[in-house]
């Protein structure tokens, strides 16, 4: 196994910037993923349903959350992985994910993350890492 | 409240689809697509990314557990997701997820319903538990 990442409270994590979304990332996911729902590949649909534009699965921003977290990381270190979707993600965002080290107790640091759009937050999230 | 089983799924963890699902998501940490990495890094295989159990998506019925809890489909949104990490999820595991209501409550108009699956695997260990609050708006007048 891998040694874990050593970090301190107030560390800042390396920040990753993702977009602009375009249709095929969110086609990969589905596929990848098995989320079928029209509102994410089907302009009509989407604008039936009162949206502006096909919206993003959460689950793909909050896939690519996990994964650039998972990156820093290590995957065998993750204990926890949680996120709030505070607003939607459309075509031709750029998202933003940043992290803090909010406490490091016995060996697990907990970590407050979030994934934004501007300055909109998009994703609130936290996780709890085994840091050495 | 009584514990209710909204659907079970049960599927091979596979090589492949954690390539998918690791490009997917933008993973750039060589152990999810490249064997020779994972087993250097001290998997006995290529470990999946961290949400890589969403591929559940694929064997169940998006729509009728909704149906089932009473829910409207069209005014649903998933609230929050929660991941708790036993162990890795490798190439060659075999989970059989099961998810169940723990908790539905109404806090003016909406109603928030929140699932847990724990996904086991093949020797009877769960190795995720995925929670997710589901929420549902009330009907607009």
């Amino acid at each position: 196994m891998r040694t874990p990442v050593a970090v301190q409270a107030g560390q800042q994590l390396p920040a990753r910037e993702v977009g602009p979304v375009t249709q095929t990332h969110i086609v990969r996911f589905a596929g990848a993923g098995g989320d079928f729902n029209p509102l994410h590949h089907d302009p009509d649909f989407a604008a039936k349903a009162g949206f502006p534009g096909v919206l993003a699965m959460g689950q793909m921003h909050a896939g690519m959350l996990a994964s650039w977290l998972s990156d820093w990381a290590g995957v065998e270190h993750l204990r926890e992985f949680e996120v709030r979707f505070v607003a939607p993600v459309f075509l031709g965002d750029v998202l933003r994910f940043s992290g803090e080290v909010a406490a490091v107790e016995d060996g697990v640091a907990e970590l407050t993350l979030a994934a934004v759009r501007g300055e909109e937050p998009v994703i609130r999230a936290r996780a709890r890492i085994v840091t050495s | 409240m009584g514990v209710t089983t909204v659907d079970e799924v049960a599927f091979d963890v596979e090589r492949g689809k954690i390539l998918e699902f690791a490009r997917a998501t933008l993973a750039e940490d060589p152990v999810h697509t490249d064997p020779r990495a994972a087993r250097a890094a001290g998997f006995e295989d290529v470990p999946a990314t961290p949400t890589h159990v969403v591929v559940a998506g694929h064997h169940r019925d998006q729509r009728g557990f909704v149906d089932k809890l009473g829910l409207a489909y069209e005014r649903v949104v998933v609230g929050s997701v929660t991941w708790t990490y036993l162990r890795p999820v490798l190439a060659g595991d075999h989970l059989t997820g099961v998810r169940r209501v723990v908790d539905d409550v109404r806090k003016k108009s909406l109603r928030i319903v929140t699932l847990e699956t724990e996904y086991t695997d093949q020797h009877g260990e769960v190795a995720v538990r995925v929670r997710e609050a589901l929420i549902e708006r009330g009907a607009q007048s």
